[in-house]
């Protein structure tokens, strides 16, 4: 493995405090019943009870979604009381791109020595899909209620196109073929389904029982709710939206939340179930890709990730993105002339969902995972994000033996 | 005259059960000794309640004021004249209580005055103080103070505190602790010289005086405080929500600290927690130290459960490593602080044990907790606590006191037993039947036999039990779940019934007045004689749980009654409705007067004097003509309608059966019956699924 300095050398994120809820599809579960900032306070309690991590560790806490939730206005400190643990952070938002802003913005909290134990705590619930009620000026209705968690899919002001639009102008330039996306779809669901077989995910996902107002269980969130087994005859057969993609090769809207802690290199070694294990942060950067071409932009930003670090693709161990059009992956590949079958090995968001705001924070607990099975290495996580941008981090897995 | 263990009466200096049999007299007049204490009828001083408008000191105000004012004791009640009016805010239980005629008395009975802190109120001296409680705040000079002011201005005062926690050598009074809630509960630990006079007063008075040794904090506090610390330290390494950790000590022991917390009211009951902690762990060490969740609650009088708005959405359901880990850290230190108490001697065993459960909701005291898991495993539960908080092990730890766990002073902590060499007196400790009773009462039976007494009265002990309520009904919460259970509670406490009517050539129970409910009822109904004081009522209220009473009331009583009130045994089984004792005399009590005329009765009986009672022989055939129906007033729901059908069914079936195959019979039907989908929507069936099913 090749040496190059991290970007935030006091920062690590400990091995096996993580957690994240699963993945149920819009108004599949009892998360359509409660609300989502009070669930993930709490979740992230039992996560970190689980983990044998007391609460009374944590220092700070940054929030991140990207949906209109009840009290959304007291932000991380509300959440924070959720958990029984009144400490003070914020929330940070920024679409799809949510989770690892928020992992990147503790290991900042933290490498510049505000903070010693940070937790990332990223949640969304689609299914709310907000009946926001905003007295826009401009509005030709005033003080209208705006489903607007949906329209944001369908309309990008700044282009006033819609993002599936981008996946198909995406397809159109990188001349993508649709046989190939299928078969990338196809791939991507054995992917998730042996992860799932081995027992990979129970690592990484934590079955939580909902309760209902009076005390009783309202239903246990113990599944990906709503991801179906597709064939190849079905992925052909579906009905092209846009360019390459079908509903069988994008997203779908999904609820829940997932969590890490981010520490120092000493706290780490304490808190972590595996001290031997260490995590540190590399590099991470931005790109904002031409209008309407979404797909593009994690591909840029990994090229400028890499160039900035002195790394090559060929130096990650694991790469994982957040990928809500199966375009993305083809895009990518071609890029950087890599196999696609040589990513996502645990399964994607494009088969498990896309809540926003926890889906990077699930994808970088899985990588890391990944990476920890494999015995380190470096992790290559990215993604793209409403407004054309692309998001890449690089983590760096290193275990080192018993050092307590 | 030998006893089992030191009855529990002893140690308020008002001697033995026994005696009071054999002098055919209470230890105490009511009259004599609020005379001793307040003076004479027409130069009664009155009782100062200092703080009265506090928690405690209104509380105490009411329960005093209503058991003084009928002896003409005036209660005058002593506070800053910015408190809020505590005593106030009482009226409106007091009115529930009492009706308006009688709680109008009890608040006219009371004298309010305000004082400066500093300097008494003139009107004071008019009114004559005789006894001062003090429930000012936890403070200790400016308690030292107050007395010094009482002492300068009424020499001869009796002074009693009700600290929270301060021992009485420090204050230099002594000292009277209630437990909570302070209008009802009838605790008092006491701190006195010897058997004094505050805790003959209480005893008089209908009250339970505990004489406690003169330690830092109290029994009730080193448990509740105690539990609270356990739970806090299981919620620090857990992260499981306070609310949840309710649910789990209650399911293990039976009390939810934090939910009594917030409904004593958080901020007070908060600081006195952590105050009592606080200076246990100075004396103690760490085994008591306040967590700082505990610390920063008492600054702040956050409650623990959540606001209603914010009513959990997240379970906490244990694994069995989760639910070890708890079991560790919750009752490695109440074993633990239990064995502290024990090595200094802080009360008698059954003092210990009662507290829990009248004052701190323990299903079983802790001593029978103790005793239940033995003496090895409750060692290697607080060996196993250390493991996970290492600087308790340093201090206050005393295993060696389990080696007592064999002790009658341990084994009987509800049932004692005396004898004069020839009548014994079995005494029931308990309100309530439970498994533990029926053990102990076994072996009481076993003591006396043993002891070749053939003579035996059963009663209460004058203490504990100021009333007999029936069988603990969380001892169902398994047989609704499996009948084989209940088949075996219900066979076995009968065996355990029976004996008392086959074992002795003379027994007589007593029901010592209030009330004798249940499976008290019919445990007692087996004795040859069944004597009442005429204040009691008795009644058999199983049909309102609904279940069917298992311990031979479903016959027994039938076949000692004559055939023309075989109505009235129905009326009382199949309505539930409690009826005065003395409505019962000649078919299933068979002497009531007051307790002038009955203790020399049961004397008489149980030393075969000339009593003049005929004995209700028992008939040990099949019974026939049950009535099919009688008159009944409409059932109060759908499964009391249903129960009455069972119990119907039982009383024919247990009757028409001879007294030898009887308890099988019975003891089917109750537990068909208690597993059955009517017991399970009842009260039980509830109660159980709430408690176990978490």
């Amino acid at each position: 493995m090749k040496d190059v300095a991290p970007m935030f050398p006091r920062a690590r994120i400990p091995y096996g405090t993580w957690g994240s809820s699963f993945f149920p599809a819009w108004q599949t579960s009892a998360l359509a019943e409660v609300n989502i900032g009070q669930f993930a306070g709490e979740a992230m309690n039992r996560i970190l009870g689980l983990r044998k991590i007391p609460k009374s560790e944590l220092e700070y806490l940054i929030i991140g979604s990207t949906i209109p939730w009840h009290w959304k206005f007291w932000n991380a400190p509300l959440v924070a009381s959720y958990l029984d643990h009144r400490i003070a952070g914020y929330h940070l938002e920024q679409a799809c791109a949510t989770g690892l802003q928020a992992i990147v913005a503790a290991g900042a909290e933290v490498d510049g020595g505000a903070q010693d134990v940070v937790g990332v705590l990223t949640f969304d619930r689609t299914s709310d899909s907000p009946a926001g009620v905003f007295p826009e000026r401009r509005s030709y209705e005033r003080t209208m209620v705006l489903s607007d968690v949906w329209d944001n899919f369908g309309f990008d002001p700044a282009t006033g196109k819609a993002m599936i639009a981008c996946a198909g102008q995406g397809a159109r330039k990188y001349h993508c073929d649709r046989r190939e996306v299928d078969e990338l779809a196809l791939h991507r669901y054995d992917q998730y389904f042996r992860a799932r077989a081995s027992g990979f995910l129970d690592r990484v996902l934590v079955p939580l029982e909902v309760l209902n107002i009076q005390g009783r269980v309202l239903g246990t969130v113990d599944d990906d709710l709503g991801i179906r087994k597709v064939d190849a005859a079905s992925l052909r057969a579906m009905f092209e939206l846009d360019t390459c993609v079908t509903a069988g090769t994008q997203t779908h809207a999904s609820d829940g939340m997932a969590t890490l802690l981010v520490t120092t290199r000493e706290r780490a070694v304490e808190l972590s179930t595996r001290p031997e294990i260490e995590i540190q942060f590399i590099g991470k950067t931005d790109v904002r890709a031409d209008p309407s071409l979404m797909p593009e932009a994690p591909a840029l930003a990994v090229k400028k990730l890499l160039d900035r670090v002195g790394l090559t693709i060929d130096d990650m161990a694991v790469l994982k993105n957040h990928n809500p059009f199966a375009v993305n992956d083809v895009i990518f590949a071609k890029y950087f002339d890599f196999d696609w079958r040589k990513m996502n090995n645990t399964g994607c968001p494009l088969v498990w969902g896309h809540p926003q705001g926890p889906t990077l924070t699930r994808v970088t607990i899985e990588a890391l995972e990944e990476a920890v099975d494999l015995g380190g290495g470096y992790v290559l996580v990215f993604g793209c994000a409403a407004g054309d941008v692309g998001i890449a981090a690089i983590f760096r897995v290193t275990d080192g033996g018993d050092r307590r | 005259m030998k006893s089992m263990r030191q009855p529990t009466l002893e140690t308020l200096g008002l001697g033995t059960v026994l005696e009071i049999f054999q002098r055919g007299k209470l230890p105490l007049e009511t009259g004599d000794i609020v005379d001793q204490v307040f003076g004479p009828s027409d130069s009664r001083g009155s009782l100062v309640i200092s703080g009265a408008n506090g928690i405690v000191g209104a509380g105490k105000t009411m329960q005093l004021g209503s058991r003084l004012s009928p002896f003409g004791v005036r209660i005058v009640g002593l506070d800053f004249p910015d408190a809020p009016d505590g005593i106030g805010r009482q009226y409106p239980g007091l009115l529930r209580a009492f009706g308006r005629e009688r709680a109008g008395q009890i608040m006219s009975n009371i004298i309010r005055l305000s004082y400066d802190g500093k300097n008494l109120p003139s009107e004071l001296k008019g009114l004559r103080p005789a006894f001062l409680l003090e429930a000012i705040p936890e403070i200790l000079e400016i308690k030292k103070k107050h007395y010094q002011v009482f002492r300068d201005t009424f020499p001869g005062i009796e002074i009693r505190s009700v600290t929270s926690g301060f021992p009485s050598s420090q204050l230099g009074v002594g000292i009277a602790h209630p437990s909570f809630p302070h209008e009802i509960n009838k605790v008092w630990e006491t701190v006195e010289q010897e058997p004094g006079i505050a805790g003959k007063l209480f005893w008089s008075l209908g009250l339970i005086p505990v004489p406690v040794s003169d330690d830092w904090s109290f029994v009730l506090d080193v448990l509740f405080c105690g539990l609270t610390s356990a739970a806090l330290r299981f919620h620090r390494a857990s992260n499981v929500p306070y609310w949840r950790i309710d649910k789990y000590v209650r399911r293990l022991l039976g009390p939810n600290p934090f939910r009594a917390h917030d409904a004593i009211g958080a901020k007070g009951a908060n600081f006195l927690t952590w105050s009592c902690l606080h200076d246990l762990t100075e004396k103690y060490g760490k085994l008591f130290e306040p967590t700082p969740e505990l610390v920063k609650r008492k600054e702040t009088g956050q409650n623990w459960y959540p606001l209603n708005h914010a009513r959990p959405v997240i379970n906490w359901r244990f694994d069995e490593e989760e639910n070890q880990l708890f079991e560790s850290w919750v009752l490695g230190p109440i074993i633990q602080m239990t064995s502290l108490m024990l090595h200094e001697s802080r009360a008698h065993f059954s003092h210990i044990n009662a507290i829990g459960e009248l004052c701190a909701q323990f299903r079983r005291g802790i001593m029978a907790v103790i005793r239940g898991l033995g003496a090895d495993e409750a060692i290697k539960k607080v060996e196993s606590y250390h493991r996970l908080h290492k600087d308790a092990a340093n201090a206050a730890w005393y295993p060696d006191v389990f080696a007592q766990i064999e002790s009658n002073a341990w084994q009987q902590l509800y049932v004692n037993a005396e004898h004069d060499g020839t009548v014994g007196v079995i005494t029931l400790g308990r309100e309530s039947y439970n498994s533990d009773v029926n053990a102990e009462l076994n072996r009481a039976i076993d003591w006396l036999k043993a002891e070749r007494i053939d003579r035996v009265i059963v009663t209460g002990d004058f203490h504990f039990s100021t009333q007999m309520v029936g069988a603990d009904t969380s001892e169902f919460y398994p047989a609704v779940e499996d009948p084989s259970i209940g088949l075996a509670i219900s066979t076995n406490w009968s065996k355990t019934a029976r004996r008392l009517y086959h074992e002795f050539k003379v027994s007589v129970a007593y029901i010592n007045g209030k009330r004798c409910l249940g499976g008290m009822l019919e445990l007692l109904m087996h004795c040859h004689y069944l004597v009442a004081a005429d204040d009691a009522t008795v009644g058999m209220p199983e049909v309102t749980l609904p279940v069917i009473p298992g311990m031979e009331g479903c016959h027994w009583p039938l076949r000692k009654a004559p055939r023309e009130n075989w109505p009235k045994i129905l009326q009382l089984l199949l309505t539930g409705r409690s009826v005065p004792a003395d409505k019962t005399v000649g078919w299933l009590t068979d002497f009531v007067g007051s307790s002038a005329e009955t203790l020399p009765v049961v004397w008489k009986i149980a030393t075969g004097g000339d009593h003049g009672l005929e004995p209700r022989p028992l008939a040990e055939g099949g019974l026939s003509g049950i009535p099919a129906e009688i008159n009944l007033p409409p059932a109060d729901s759908p499964s009391m309608t249903a129960a009455r059908k069972a119990i119907l069914a039982c009383i024919r079936e247990s009757c028409e059966t001879p007294l030898a195959d009887a308890i099988a019979v019975q003891a089917r039907h109750s537990a068909d019956f208690m597993s059955s989908r009517d017991c399970r929507k009842g009260m039980i069936g509830t109660e159980a699924n709430k408690v176990m099913n978490i």
